[in-house]
């Protein structure tokens, strides 16, 4: 029997440089397929390419045998693979049936047979054990929910092949395993699910097989048995790598303590986070999409109200507002950049004078001339280019652009910067870049929170490393040299050698054992 | 469905009680007259307001609407007065001269890829200068003449004392409720202002709905028109001036959201009668003008206010139901 899906020998490039080198995938009947890799592996490149939103350069996609050209969305749907999207797809203010019946309606002269298309959507949820109402309005819904409203979707839809990409990101424990119940009947359905997913726990109960992707090439494809937990991180990573980019001795800062949280907690997002930041020290934040470290960090920074628990600045109470935070010395980089960091349409120099009016204006005029110095000053300094105050944000490079987010910040006497993804769609040149301006703040005397998902940049800026995990801290390493085969089975809540901080919390023996009796 | 039944039993009682301030404080306001009086006025607002409600959930907005109704009436007018043509082909014309407008309207949105309120906010002139166009003269003169034709004036009429353009009102609100909530146009234009992107992954072609909802707006103004030319007797140059932000004020008391998505034709039917009712009562008080102006704003801003107090506590209670199953499940894990 032929396998339902076969990619082979698919190639991708982007502005010149490869991003899959001849990638052979392929999902059989009713598998569960993981499909895993680092940021940047080329997993999301290749679903792109199977869904008809990119083209590919090279290599052929087969199904059930036969050759097919997939170059619209529509094109995966009529072959019936289905992908579930975040919430974002779903019509809020629709009930059930009408989302899951969208653009399909059955109808005669225009008028919905509801009565049909209910039963129709009822029918499937009761097949497959469903916790909602087809008659339900979807924004009533919970995420989880709303989530099985995007698999109603797809199965209405006959999919043969359903792709879900990180879909427990947002999931409490509980809808987790509901959802696993749910791609267990799919599987005895027939139905294959692609998971991609960052949490290993989860990859080794479900799949039945693996794929790891390792700069666009398949590194391995591993049968249920072979899938162990360690193996599959070294595979991920790399093991040359890994030992090649190891992190500086870490250490704990003796300087004062400059940022202290205690106990802090947001009911049903994080709880018990308690750290401290000394002066100068840079701290790197790992964990998993979903983990709680943005949301952390908004909330230390005024941003988010948060339930309870303490955060003192230089032993102080913090201000809950950002306002005050900001003339204390606290500085902010967000993560999404483009809407939250910077104004496109201005000026470097409006970009830079925007946190600055409390210096750059009298009398709520501005000082023109100033606003241009300090522009003009910063553009030197941090080398952002082409080097031109004048320019709008929006039409820098992005390493530029976060190269001006930062001068927002720098160009104040900052005791404190939060800085969320610092290098995230910018390349490696820039990177550098960032890194070097982040060591430099941090010695003349700044404290650096560098929240990242990019384990290289981690390892190589971070003096400290805090894991966060299902919204709480799981562990910190915080002396000798770690590796980023430690940081990524922490994440997954695995603590190996490396660990030196505190007693492992969570299941952090559970999860090692399952492990153990998988291989 | 609870939570919409909820919002429609709130603002039928913010219009009930409403109606009970004006009905205990002034004199005259419960009378049967009266009563048939405020659903004739709101009648000719409400009308348009069930085609700008479709306009407002696709996440849009018509500014043209009074100008359509200056422009068509006149051309009513000028047609029974200058050429007595029959009336029943003079109101076909009307109603065909109105839905052309809206074909204008969704063409300039939908084609020229213009925001819809600087498109409607453009159109709005070209319809204002065609009341001139067609402004009835004499001498060369815009001079203001009575229409006698029976045909149309009996469009101003009424039955057992229901004048006829209520009924009008009621029954093109049933006709809009159903398009909306039984019929694939309707799903598509919820669908359209509540997440375009997706409704146009869904394979719904978008473009069309929102094409679609202009030309049904022109339809109901011309409608509206012949309605205002059979009460009046005549038509002036000024005639729907402002008549726009009624209707849309109407529709967002009616709880349609600006954001699209959202609302409904009972609501908006709901709208319409409040604002009448409130329009009516507060000449009843007999204040000054500016007072009347006042007390008309603060209410319509109080009730937009509550409509968003009340859907973000809406909002709140879902997000609160969300992590109280979250930490149910953290107790039994």
């Amino acid at each position: 029997m032929p396998a339902l899906l076969e990619m082979k020998e698919i190639e991708k490039s982007f502005n010149g440089s490869p991003v899959l080198k001849k990638v052979n995938f392929s999902v059989e009947p009713g598998e569960v397929h993981a499909l895993m890799g680092e940021n940047g592996a080329g997993k999301s490149t290749l679903i792109k390419i199977l869904t008809g939103i990119y083209p590919k350069d090279g290599g052929q996609i087969y199904w059930n045998g036969e050759p097919v050209s997939v170059e619209h969305r529509k094109d995966a749907a009529s072959l019936g693979i289905g992908v579930i999207y975040q919430e974002l797809s779903l019509i809020p203010t629709l009930t059930v049936m009408q989302n899951v019946m969208l653009g399909k309606e059955q109808s005669k002269f225009g008028f919905v047979n509801a009565r049909k298309m209910k039963q129709k959507v009822a029918g499937l949820i009761e097949k497959y054990g469903f916790h909602v109402r087809a008659d339900e309005v979807v924004e009533t819904l919970t995420i989880a929910q709303r989530q099985t409203v995007e698999i109603l979707k797809a199965l209405s839809e006959e999919s043969r092949l359903i792709i879900m990409d990180e879909p427990t990101a947002s999931l409490s424990a509980k809808e987790s395993d509901a959802l696993f119940g749910i791609i267990e009947q799919l599987r005895r359905d027939g139905v294959s699910v692609i998971y991609i997913s960052h949490r290993l726990e989860e990859v080794y109960r479900l799949s039945d097989r693996l794929t790891v992707l390792r700069d666009g090439v398949t590194e391995a494809v591993l049968a249920k048995e072979q899938i162990i937990p360690a193996d599959v991180v070294r595979l991920m990573i790399g093991k040359e790598l890994s030992e090649a980019t190891a992190s500086n001795n870490l250490r704990t800062s003796d300087a004062p303590v400059r940022l202290k949280v205690g106990n802090l907690c947001k009911k049903g997002v994080f709880h018990d986070i308690s750290f401290e930041i000394h002066k100068g020290e840079i701290v790197g934040f790992a964990g998993l999409v979903g983990a709680g470290r943005t949301e952390v960090m908004r909330c230390i920074y005024g941003a988010d109200p948060y339930d309870s628990g303490t955060v003192e600045f230089e032993g102080k109470p913090l201000a809950k507002q950002i306002t005050k935070n900001i003339a204390n010395g606290f500085g902010f980089v967000p993560e999404d950049r483009r809407n939250q960091g910077f104004t496109p349409l201005l000026s470097i120099e409006k970009n830079v004078a925007l946190t600055n009016y409390d210096t750059l204006a009298a009398g709520g005029f501005v000082k023109a001339a100033a606003e241009k110095k300090l522009g003009v000053e910063m553009v030197g300094r941090l080398a952002i280019k082409p080097g031109d105050s004048q320019i709008p944000v929006g039409n820098l490079s992005g390493g530029n652009q976060q190269k001006a987010v930062l001068a927002k910040w720098l160009s104040r006497g900052l005791k404190l910067l939060i800085i969320d993804e610092p290098t995230a769609g910018i390349d490696i040149g820039a990177k550098d870049e960032i890194y070097k301006i982040l060591e430099n703040l941090a010695e003349n005397g700044t404290s650096v929170i560098m929240v990242s998902s990019d384990l290289q940049e981690l390892l190589r800026v971070s003096q400290r490393i805090v894991v966060m995990r299902k919204g709480e801290i799981f562990t910190e390493f915080a002396s000798g040299r770690i590796t980023q085969e430690d940081v990524l089975m922490a994440e997954s809540g695995i603590l190996t050698s490396g660990a030196k901080g505190g007693a492992p919390q969570g299941e952090a023996g559970t999860v090692a054992k399952e492990g153990g009796t998988n291989g | 469905m609870r939570q919409e039944n909820m919002r429609r039993l709130i603002s039928v009682a913010s219009l009930v009680i409403l109606a009970l301030v004006f009905g205990f404080t002034s004199n005259g306001f419960f009378t049967a007259t009266n009563i048939l009086s405020i659903l004739r006025e709101c009648a000719i607002t409400g009308i348009i307001a069930i085609g700008v409600s479709f306009v407002i959930i696709t996440a849009g907005i018509d500014l043209s609407t009074g100008a359509i109704v200056g422009f068509v009436s006149m051309l009513c007018a000028n047609l029974l007065y200058n050429y007595a043509l029959p009336a029943g082909l003079v109101m076909f014309i009307s109603v065909l001269a109105g839905t052309v407008c809206g074909v204008l309207n969704g063409f300039v949105v939908t084609k020229l890829r213009v925001p819809e309120f600087i498109a409607t906010l453009s159109t709005q002139y070209l319809f204002r200068s065609l009341v001139f166009v067609f402004a009835i003269r004499e001498m060369g003169v815009i001079t203001n003449k009575k229409i006698t034709d029976p045909g149309i004036l009996i469009m101003g009429g009424s039955v057992n004392g229901v004048y006829l353009v209520t009924i009008t009102f009621f029954a093109l609100a049933v006709i809009g409720q159903v398009i909306l909530k039984k019929t694939k146009l309707g799903t598509y234009i919820y669908a359209t202002g509540a997440n375009r992107k997706s409704a146009d992954l869904s394979g719904i072609n978008t473009d069309n709905v929102r094409w679609a909802v202009f030309i049904i707006t022109g339809f109901l103004c011309g409608i509206a028109s012949i309605f205002e030319i059979g009460r009046i007797g005549s038509a002036t140059t000024d005639l729907g001036t402002g008549l726009e932000f009624e209707v849309i004020a109407a529709v967002v008391i009616g709880g349609c959201a600006f954001s699209g998505g959202r609302g409904d034709i009972f609501g908006t039917a709901v709208g319409a009668i409040f604002m009448a009712v409130l329009q009516n009562g507060i000449l009843k008080y007999n204040l000054p003008t500016a007072a009347q102006l006042i007390i008309k704003g603060v209410v319509i801003v109080a009730m937009i206010v509550f409509d968003s107090v009340y859907n973000q506590y809406m909002q709140k209670r879902i997000h609160q139901k969300a992590s109280e199953e979250a930490q149910a499940a953290g107790g039994e894990a």
